[in-house]
């Protein structure tokens, strides 16, 4: 044990020696655990973000969407086949619905104030009862304003109101939509998701209008379920009809629709963001292992300069687990001195960024910064920095003293 | 006289130079007798380094067998002969080869580092040593503070860290100009006489060789020639 304290402020003194050279090795170090302390941390905190507005969904909601499970993303981001009306009665008839929303969006060029806009609107219907379920499951509130009583009223999401036009939209201004006036009778408080934020909302019937969608059809169907029906339950009697009405009318039963419930969601949330993660730490890796080269590299140009002194310490008695020894413990300071800087600056970006979402709810980042992130950080770098350094010890060790003293003479 | 503490019989080192092979050592045996002072004088390339090597266990022969304290050297893996030189033997060089990171004290204490001995035991242990050198008041400096004479103390009290039983000196004095030379000669002569150490010392210089018992004469990786 003194022999090890003895060997590891030798260490510290042989990177003293060469600081600059040193710090420079930390700092690749620090730029790979940084890279995996900020991007994890801003995973997690999008994890949690997700958990969160899916638990506020509750349990007594079930979407159906198009698109069959396996193409959900596909479906959810480019629209799949629609629902039709017989989908949407038959989702009605199932036992345990209490009532149905649908939903239908697209992106339309919008005119207000003499300028022309790219902005996504969305179609509710019918429109009382989707209000009911979004205040409900979404936290919808109005900002100012009201809801709207007439057809051709709309109401605008918090961050379409404030940032899309150059001049702000407020309650009673009117908006174009193909030639179509819209009155703006209120406008929505966030619901802490940007995307959403930004749409213009308005009656299934007014968007089916102005799109020209076929009347009756929608994109999807939110269920609000009856007092004390059982999510799962109902979502199979949902898929169980739905299955009947598309044989009848294509005479297959090929799913080309889901039924999703909160959990599932949840489920596919956790899929997705897993592997985002895997990418984040495989990318990260890559840097720490950039770094550990580095450690190598300097690690054996250390070696080939002190090769003099790796032979006076074995003339004067050094084994080669003494050399090995403090050769290792320099590799592993400079390891853990990288882990330390990077979980340090990792944590505050991620602090930082926390930080700014609180205070600027348009900018909805949180960030996470788990426990076993930061023991994941200082251990894998530890280790990194021991490997990297285990050849270039390994050949400091096995230097016969009578060559290391030959050297440079 | 006594039994031999280093024995080299009929030692062969063979170096492979490109294509050509160059025997640096041919065959030469050597006992050297505890107690003793021997001088081992040769011109450049005469292979009186590769004799200081063998001497020295720092290099395993080619041909022929080095026994240190009547142990066979080849018959010990590399960690444990570290352990045993670190003991038996105390080595100074030419150039000092002190530790530029480390101070006087460091220096000395770390061949007991080698050897585990405890901290406390180690600070005292070469306090006292560099008093006997004469550089009580330097104990605290770094190797680039000191002068080469003062170097060359502090290497020479390093030496005895672990009070080995033999000292082994390469050119101590080829680096010092000729009084500090004489002084460190007084000094390692002084150790011989009063404890007793066995002292072998590489010199091609006939001034430094004379303060020896023994003065052995090599060339071309033979003995010629020893006087007594």
């Amino acid at each position: 044990m003194d022999q090890i304290k003895e060997y590891f402020s030798l260490a510290v003194r042989n990177i003293r020696t060469r600081s600059l050279r040193s710090w420079l090795t930390v700092l690749g170090i620090i730029i790979g655990v940084f890279l995996i302390v900020s991007l994890l941390s801003l995973s997690e905190g999008l994890k949690t973000t997700i958990n969160k507005q899916l638990q506020a969904l509750g349990g007594e909601m079930v979407m159906v969407m198009p698109g069959g499970e396996a193409d959900l993303m596909t479906s959810m981001m480019f629209g799949g086949s629609k629902l039709q009306r017989e989908d949407i009665e038959a989702i009605q008839d199932a036992p345990g619905v209490d009532t149905v929303s649908v939903m239908s969006y697209t992106g339309i060029t919008v005119r207000y104030e003499n300028e022309s806009k790219q902005v996504a609107i969305s179609g509710l219907g019918p429109w009382k009862e989707s209000v009911d379920l979004f205040s409900n499951f979404y936290g919808w509130q109005l900002k100012e304003g009201r809801w709207p009583s007439k057809g051709n009223h709309i109401v605008v999401g918090s961050y379409a109101a404030s940032d899309l036009f150059s001049k702000e939209i407020k309650t009673g201004s009117e908006i174009t939509v193909k030639g179509k006036k819209l009155v703006v009778s209120g406008i929505l408080n966030s619901v802490g998701n940007q995307q959403d934020d930004s749409m213009i909302y308005m009656d299934m019937d007014t968007y089916q209008d102005i799109t020209g969608e076929q009347k009756g059809t929608a994109a999807y169907a939110m269920v609000k379920l009856e007092e004390g029906a059982i999510e799962n339950v109902v979502a199979a009697e949902i898929e169980d009809a739905l299955d009947e009405t598309r044989k009848r009318r294509s005479g297959t039963d090929d799913q080309d629709f889901s039924v999703i419930t909160s959990e599932k969601m949840g489920e596919i949330a956790g899929t997705i963001l897993g592997i985002i993660q895997m990418v984040i730490i495989g990318f990260a890796s890559i840097a720490i292992l950039v770094g550990g080269i580095g450690i190598t590299n300097s690690m054996f140009t250390s070696v080939r300069e002190r090769t003099r002194e790796i032979g006076i310490m074995k003339a004067i008695g050094a084994t080669n687990s003494a050399i090995l020894s403090i050769f290792l413990i320099e590799a592993g300071i400079i390891g853990i001195l990288g882990g330390l800087g990077g979980t340090i600056l990792g944590t505050g970006l991620a602090k930082l960024v926390d930080t700014i979402g609180k205070m600027n709810p348009s900018f909805y980042l949180t960030t996470t910064v788990a426990p076993w992130m930061i023991i994941f950080a200082l251990v894998f770098s530890f280790v990194i920095g021991c490997l990297a350094g285990y050849f270039p010890a390994k050949q400091a060790a096995k230097l016969k003293p009578v060559e290391a003293l030959r050297r440079y003479e | 006289m006594s039994a031999p503490i280093i024995k080299l019989e009929n030692v062969w080192k063979t170096y492979q130079l490109g294509k050509t092979e160059v025997n640096a050592l041919k065959g030469l045996s050597l006992e050297i007798p505890e107690g003793a002072f021997v001088a081992i004088m040769g011109s450049s390339g005469s292979g009186k380094s590769t004799l200081l090597n063998m001497v020295g266990c720092l290099d395993s022969p080619t041909k022929g067998k080095v026994f240190l304290k009547d142990i066979d050297i080849s018959s010990m893996p590399e960690s444990q002969l570290s352990q045993f030189r670190g003991k038996v033997l105390g080595f100074v060089f030419q150039e000092f080869n002190l530790f530029p990171n480390l101070n006087a004290q460091q220096n000395v204490m770390l061949p007991m580092v080698f050897q585990g001995t405890p901290m406390e035991e180690r600070k005292k242990r070469a306090e006292e040593l560099l008093d006997m050198v004469g550089l009580k008041d330097r104990i605290a400096h770094q190797p680039s503070e000191l002068s080469g004479g003062e170097r060359q103390r502090v290497a020479l009290a390093r030496a005895f860290a672990n009070d080995p039983e033999v000292i082994i000196a390469d050119e101590p004095t080829g680096n010092l100009d000729s009084i500090t030379g004489e002084k460190i000669m007084a000094f390692l002569t002084k150790l011989h006489e009063e404890e007793g150490k066995t002292l072998v010392v590489v010199t091609h210089d006939a001034k430094i060789a004379a303060y020896a018992e023994r003065i052995v004469y090599i060339k071309d990786g033979q003995i010629v020639d020893t006087i007594y």
